[in-house]
């Protein structure tokens, strides 16, 4: 039988199959459910600076600024002492998932900047989490700013979160749009990051021919995404000094042996669970199993990294040169057979 | 005694207490001092909120929620009623149950509430209850203070105990609870509303032990004895016949009798555990004082501190300060006041027209009388009285002063006024403008702040922060105007080594804030500097060119007073903070960093923590922006140096045109100026009738923003003007030639997109100092352009840039003659076109209630009576100076009127008999003539005439005309004459909100659509009291928050128009105009064309939801979407037609419900607290949607019998 349990950021897990940020860990039901089908681990939805940001704000302008601005009403809804606001349902939310799993519980931030909000990253420490996952999530919109400035924010922000996590291990998720990637890595084991987890998914808008308007409907990840990943996983693993994880592209479990092979110590889920969680979950956890042990794996321990740039076979496969050969060996689709 | 030893024992009033009972110094407002007391010592609070009490039951509400006990270990029940009048049966009620009761109320609500107070006496029943005492409306309505309604009450057997300061107010409540314990009379303590109630003091507060060792358990088991009981069964309540009732009456007199002894006795017990000393009558002044002066509430400090002024002057006067009215205890009070008195004033808080005085007066004079008789005293003084403070008009020294140097004429005036000019009766007294009685050693501080951005907050924290550091005194006022949107408010703050009794508004400040640079053209704010103040203002004008960008009587006053300037670009370092334009951390830091009241390092540490405690429950973001823009301020004051000459040629403009007419140029301009207190008495008119069509002469420019028109891509829909909540953005068609005089700012284009306009110019103009910013009209704009789709057809643009071309195109727009109304279809465009007849009114910006109004006034404006329930509405619908209300170029237009607001519906029922009676009267008259008329006039005057149809109203209104030529020469004819108005079609419109229809005035609601008569009822409903801050009512939806429902509530909304369905001949209609207009529209004229009652209640977006209102569109569809609000239409004029009578126009649910909820705070409050309970709200509301709607679906298609089935 093959042994897929996993060390992951310090952590034990029972299989490196984790179910990755997203509203399918939103209820202890749920999350309960892709427990018993095997998930090695939970991450909770992310809550993004902005959010956190724009709710204590959105009360300071919707409460406070129409507090004693009248002669007659001193205010306008109950003092917020009365009703607690703040990241209390968050906290509450992981604390019930915390009690209910026995499988390690991710809490997840999205932000890019230090500020007031990486306090959150010590209230959900505080409140329970194994580990965090910081996804720095930022497409650059403005001229004023370099990479080279971005990337120092970013590093800056993973610090910043870091000190603030009370010393549970902080992953952070990233695009992959860094020119520099492996250096960028190396820079964030540095401010403190324990683990990476490649790629997060660019959900690229589309225009709405109607209105004129940006269409925010969100298209499921397919396999076709999981090469980007799997070359970076096979650059970065036994470079850095961070674990890696897989996400954007797994669909099966020859979907997560490939990323294992290529380096990564977990392999999140998202888009495949999302018509059918546990039983998807359940599949591909087969899948898996069946070709570590059709391939003689005892462990997927044992598969990790296999292929990666320093063990494969032919390295030039994941580097520059390679580019050439497969432009070389392009054929029009009206000679393809 | 020496004047000296008077003086320093008037002072010693206040002793520290004795050691081991020390008591923490807190800084409050009295509201919050009398809660605090009154929820300790009690079990059951029943309220309903009334301007200026509520924020006492608020406080109970909060403490109650957070499971605070009393003193027995009990967390009282607060219970929030439909009425006064209710909360008051619920207290005598819960009384008779057992319970230790307060409530806390004003004005109208201690009116509601007399015919229980009367029981609760009667009976000998404990109970203490806390008045914030305001005004009684008569020729208007006053939120602010003066004692006419505890005088209302004066007879209903209650003991009526005064307090004039917030230490007082903490204090006597306490006492009251005590005293009515030991006596079983009734207790109503009252303090100063405005004044009093919100004034912010240092005081010493009452601990839990002090308050329990003051009452007498004793007398509580007592109370709770006289419980009724089946095991021990008694009967009260009785009717009584001759025979009896009298002697009952009478059988109480002991108890009276004895109670101004007890409460004696409970002042000296409250004295030995606090220090704080208080008698029945306090008197301070000269041992020997020759003139004095009698007096109960706030103003009593005021003369304190005018007495102690005089009496280190040498003059031998007096003050009496009465504790306990009622019973008023002639003994004690003979026994304070000196017998050296030769003369004595007694001043009234309240006006008793045709009395022989007011009521303090007569009692006093009974009293003296009194004593003559029974030979205590050898001859009355010479007595004389005055009425000041009505309608919390300021009391100052000097007005004291001028009282008792009546006192000294020869002939004094035995009945006068203070405090106003009174040249029509000439009963006010002169007053020496230059005395001033307050003294050494205070500093004072103004500040000019607009509601949004927080200076007030920012005041309070100041004062407590300094309260907390220091050993001085504090005190802060605050000054509201009646705007909702860009109000204006005035803070006062002072602090002093002394307790500080200048119960009046600061003339002379030491510093002195402008928050915004717009004050320095609308009112005269450095009128308030004193000599060598520093002044401080918010600019966004650069150092360098303040001075010559301020207007010439600003510098004037600058040089003049010797004033240093500092300015601050407090908006762009509030923007850089992410702050928005809330400026009053930089603004206090700014005060702080100027005024030297602290060490600065102090402050901004005491600043930062207090940022911590008050919004640290927010989060650390909005901690970390504050705290950096307290940092940043110091760095971004400018010292401007004032030149030695004035050498601005611009002056502040004229508050009202000069082409106003002249009642406005009398009256409205000084109103608006803030100079009202200066007018005179005949400047008013005696009977509270004022002109409408006012407010377009106040310009308050507040707007950041502007909506600015691309007439290349409007599309002519015109929902910019039908959105826009003050009729500050307009559209217009109109004859192509009547511009051909326009200035190149004012732009048209032909109306191309309504057949019938066909041939006619069209226009979208803004009225750039009555728009808000709010956005609305730009929100709904559809036009945009293809290439660049962020550019509309109106986009916000800075308002610096265009109001001087807006105002000149506004200008030319208002005086192009309208088309005929005839000619505008009726349709969701073309509706907008017709004159409204509402504008500008002073509603929050993005208000979802004035819409309607306007709307309402453009269907049937020139023939509209208006009975508007006291709320919002009336506030921004008849709240001086001006009156949005407006006429057409005929001068016709809605006239308007405010009742009270429980008795709406009654009063509007009353305006449609009346205006019915004269419409009879014309009718009679009309038929007695018609032989000596034109038949076909006759004909025409009496056939039907259609309401909704313009031409048929127009041609009555021609016929009327052509009578009245005729009536010249017909003898009567005069009488027909002068009533021939009511021949033409009335519409009755009874408006209000939720509060007054679902809960305080439902009563008479029911009865007035039971009535059968024709009038049309307008519900504006905001699911909450809006006005008073968001208590909930029971239109209030399940799941949301509110006050009273801190929660969440947990009961559906009330189904008013399911209720009114059930009477079958009502027309009932429910409406949300910002997402569904067409709907609007037609239930608005088929609810004014059904011969009966109609109800149309109205979704109405506010700010006590909680969200940026320029969504309220996109969120009333979701509203309407998810089914939370819906849409329908019940006319019984369809059961004839064999139709069903309800229309439901909504679609079925489209939108879940939780995508409604999580936009608004009032619901994401209870998600945030308590998902669970949110998730258990959200289900049990998607069922009461859902079955409302099964049950709606089913009305509208059942088939009711015709009358001739």
């Amino acid at each position: 039988m093959v042994d897929l349990h996993t060390d992951w950021l310090g952590l034990r897990l029972r299989s490196p199959l984790v179910v990755g940020a997203s509203p399918l860990t939103r209820t202890v039901e749920d999350a309960l459910r892709l427990s018993d089908a095997g998930a090695g681990a939970v991450v909770l939805a992310s809550v993004f600076e902005e959010q956190i940001v724009a709710e204590q704000l959105g009360m300071h302008r919707f409460i406070d600024s129409h507090v004693d601005t009248d002669a007659e009403a001193r205010s306008f809804l109950p003092d917020t002492d009365v009703v607690p606001i703040g990241p209390a349902p968050t906290l509450r939310r992981l604390q019930a998932l915390r009690a209910a799993l026995d499988i390690p519980v991710v809490a997840s931030l999205n932000g890019i900047t230090p500020g007031g909000w990486t306090d959150l990253a010590r209230q959900l420490a505080d409140a329970g989490a194994d580990a965090l996952e910081l996804n720095l999530y930022e497409p650059p919109t403005t001229l004023q700013a370099t990479s080279a400035e971005i990337e120092t924010r970013q590093i800056d922000t993973v610090a910043a979160v870091v000190a603030a996590a009370s010393g549970i291990p902080v992953t952070v998720k990233l695009s992959p749009f860094y020119a520099g990637l492996p250096a960028f890595a190396a820079h964030l084991a540095a401010a403190g990051a324990a683990g990476l987890v490649l790629f997060n998914r660019f959900y690229q808008p589309d225009i709405d021919l109607d209105t004129l308007d940006v269409d925010r409907r969100l298209t499921p990840s397919t396999s076709a995404e999981l090469p980007l990943r799997l070359h970076a996983l096979a650059v970065l693993h036994g470079h850095v000094g961070l674990q890696l994880g897989a996400t954007g592209g797994v669909h099966t479990g020859l979907d997560a042996a490939k990323a294992i092979l290529c380096g990564a110590t977990t392999v999140q889920l998202v888009s495949a669970l999302l018509d059918d969680g546990p039983a998807a979950l359940a599949r591909i956890i087969r899948e898996l199993t069946g070709w570590l042990d059709a391939h003689h794996y005892r462990s997927s321990h044992d598969a990790c990294g296999a292929t990666d740039l320093s063990n494969v076979a032919d390295p030039t496969a994941w580097e520059r040169l390679n580019y050439a050969r497969i432009l070389e060996s392009w054929k029009p689709a009206r000679t393809r057979r | 005694m020496s004047i000296d030893t008077a003086a320093s024992a008037a002072a010693a009033q206040h002793r520290p207490p004795p050691a081991g009972h020390e008591m923490a110094l807190v800084t409050v407002d009295a509201n919050e001092a009398v809660a605090s007391v009154a929820y300790r010592l009690s079990e059951v609070v029943a309220i309903y909120p009334i301007t200026p009490a509520s924020p006492m039951g608020e406080h109970a509400d909060e403490w109650s929620a957070r499971q605070r006990p009393n003193l027995w270990g009990t967390v009282p029940q607060v219970v929030e009623m439909q009425s006064e009048a209710g909360a008051a049966g619920a207290v005598h009620g819960a009384l008779q149950g057992g319970a230790l009761v307060t409530t806390f109320t004003a004005s109208q609500g201690l009116l509601l509430m007399l015919p229980n107070l009367y029981k609760i006496a009667g009976e000998l029943t404990a109970c203490c209850i806390h008045v914030a005492a305001r005004s009684i409306a008569t020729h208007a309505l006053s939120i602010f203070g003066d004692h006419s309604d505890v005088m209302a009450a004066r007879a209903t057997g209650w003991a009526l105990l005064a307090s004039g300061s917030p230490q007082e107010a903490h204090d006597l409540a306490a006492i009251g609870h005590a005293a009515t314990l030991a006596t079983r009379i009734p207790f109503l303590h009252f303090f100063d509303g405005f004044r009093t109630s919100h004034e912010l003091q240092k005081i010493g507060s009452l601990d839990d032990n002090t308050l329990t060792a003051l009452v007498d358990a004793e007398a509580v088991e007592a109370h709770r004895t006289r419980a009724m009981n089946p095991e021990r069964p008694v009967a009260r309540g009785t009717s009584q016949n001759p025979d009896a009732f009298f002697q009952g009456r009478e059988a109480t007199n002991p108890f009276y009798d004895r109670c101004p002894d007890v409460v004696a006795d409970t002042m000296r017990h409250f004295a030995a555990l606090t220090g704080r000393r208080y008698q029945l009558f306090d008197y301070v002044g000269h041992p020997e004082a020759e003139r004095v002066l009698v007096m109960m509430g706030s103003g009593a400090e005021c003369a304190h501190e005018t007495v102690d002024a005089l009496l280190a002057r040498g003059e031998r006067v007096g003050l009496v300060k009465v504790r306990l009215y009622r019973p008023f205890a002639m003994g004690a009070f003979h026994a304070a006041l000196p017998a050296s008195v030769r003369s004595l004033a007694v001043l009234d808080r309240t006006k008793e027209p045709g009395a022989t005085g007011e009521p303090l007066l007569l009692d006093v004079t009974a009293a003296l009388a009194h004593a003559v008789t029974t030979g205590t005293r050898a001859a009355l003084p010479r007595i004389i009285g005055g009425r000041y403070g009505l309608g919390s008009k300021e009391l100052t020294p000097a007005m004291v002063k001028a009282a008792f140097d009546e006192l000294d004429a020869e002939r004094p005036r035995t009945r006068f006024t203070l405090g106003i000019n009174d040249d029509v009766t000439g009963l006010s007294l002169p007053v020496d403008e230059e005395f001033g009685a307050e003294p050494p050693g205070v500093s004072r501080a103004v500040f000019y702040g607009l509601g949004s951005d927080g200076t007030v907050s920012a005041n309070k924290a100041t004062i407590k922060i300094i309260g907390d550091a220091t050993a001085q005194a504090c005190q802060g006022y605050f000054v509201y105007d009646s705007k909702k949107a860009g109000s204006t408010t005035v803070s006062h703050l002072r602090f002093g080594p002394a307790p500080i009794r200048s119960t009046y508004q600061i003339r002379r400040a030491g510093f002195l804030a402008v928050h915004d640079p717009g004050f320095l053209d609308r009112f005269d704010v450095l009128d308030r500097a004193e000599q060598g103040a520093t002044v401080l203002l918010n600019t966004t004008v650069p150092p360098e060119q303040v001075w010559a960008g301020l207007p010439r009587e600003v510098q004037q006053t600058l040089l003049q007073r010797d004033c240093r300037l500092f300015v601050i670009d407090a908006y762009r370092l509030a923007d850089e903070h992410g702050l928005g334009r809330r400026i009053n951390t930089v603004m206090q830091a700014c005060f702080f960093a100027l005024s030297n009241v602290l060490p600065v390092d102090e402050a901004f540490t005491r600043m930062k923590q207090a940022v911590t405690a008050t919004w640290g429950r927010r989060g650390s973001e909005i901690v970390r922006r504050n705290t950096a823009a307290i940092d940043a301020a110091v760095a971004a004051l400018h010292q401007i140096p004032i030149p030695d000459t004035v050498d601005a040629t611009k002056t502040r403009p004229p508050a009202v045109p000069a082409d106003a007419p002249d009642f406005v140029q009398r009256v409205t301009r000084l109103l608006l100026e803030g100079h009202g207190d200066r007018l005179p008495v005949s400047a008013f008119p005696p009977d509270g009738t004022w002109p409408t069509g006012t407010s377009k002469f106040e310009k308050r420019a507040i707007a950041l923003d502007l909506p600015i028109w691309e007439p290349d891509l409007c599309v002519q829909c015109n929902r910019c003007s039908m959105i826009c909540p003050h009729t500050a953005i307009r559209t217009k068609v109109f004859q192509p030639d009547d511009a051909a005089a326009a200035p190149a700012t004012f732009r048209s284009v032909p109306e191309g997109f309504t057949p019938e306009l066909e041939g006619l110019a069209f226009t979208v103009q803004v009225a750039p100092d009555d728009c808000t910013g709010c956005g609305l009209c730009v929100e709904v704009c559809p036009g945009k352009d293809r290439t660049q789709p962020r550019r509309k057809a109106l986009n916000l643009q800075p308002a610096a840039e265009h109001r001087t071309s807006e105002r000149e195109a506004f200008d030319f727009y208002q005086q192009i003659p309208d088309v005929s109304r005839t000619r505008i279809p009726r349709t969701r465009s073309g509706i907008a076109l017709l004159e409204p007849l509402f504008e500008f009114c002073g509603a929050c910006a993005g208000c979802g209630e004035t819409p309607y109004l306007r709307l309402l006034t453009q269907l049937v404006g020139d023939r509209l009576l208006i009975a508007n329930a006291t709320g919002c509405s009336s506030i921004y619908g008849g709240n001086l100076p001006t009156s949005p209300y407006t006429t057409d170029a005929d001068g016709r237009g809605p006239a308007w009127n405010n009742s009270l607001f429980e008795d709406n519906a009654e009063f509007g029922l009353g305006l449609r008999l009346g205006a019915d009676t004269l419409a009879r009267r014309a009718h009679a008259l009309l038929e007695r003539l018609a032989g000596q008329l034109p038949a076909d006039l006759v004909r025409e005057l009496t056939g039907p005439c259609p309401t909704g149809d313009d031409a048929a109203i127009g041609a009555r209104r021609a016929a009327v005309t052509r009578l009245r030529a005729l009536l010249a020469d017909i003898d009567g004819g005069d009488r027909l004459a002068r009533c021939a108005d009511a021949l033409v079609p009335r519409s009755v419109w009874l408006v209000g909100g939720d509060g007054w229809a679902y809960d305080i005035g439902y009563g008479g609601l029911d009865h007035v659509l039971a009535s059968g008569r024709n009038v049309n009822v307008l519900v504006l409903d905001t699911e909450v009291y809006s006005n008073t801050g968001g208590q909930q009512s029971k239109a209030t939806p399940l799941g949301a928050v509110a006050k009273f429902a801190s929660a969440g509530k947990e009961t559906s909304k009330k189904d008013l128009g399911l209720l009114a369905m059930s009477y079958g001949h009502v027309y009932v209609a429910s409406i949300a105009m910002q997402s569904h207009t067409p709907q609007t529209l037609t239930a608005l004229q088929e609810a004014e064309s059904y011969p009966g009652p109609s109800l149309v209640i109205a979704h109405s977006p506010c700010i006590a939801h909680g969200y940026d209102l320029v969504n309220a569109p996109a969120q009333q569809r979701r509203a309407v979407g998810s089914g939370a609000w819906p849409l329908y239409r019940f006319d019984p004029r369809r059961i004839e037609t064999g139709q069903s009578p309800l229309v439901v126009d909504a679609d079925p649910v489209t939108v879940p419900l939780r995508d409604y909820l999580e936009q608004e705070a009032r619901f994401r409050m209870v998600e945030l607290a308590d998902p669970e309970r949110y998730e258990r709200l959200v289900g049990a509301g998607e069922n009461a949607i859902a079955r409302r709607h099964a049950l709606y679906q089913q009305l509208a298609a059942v088939h009711l019998p015709t009358q001739e089935d």
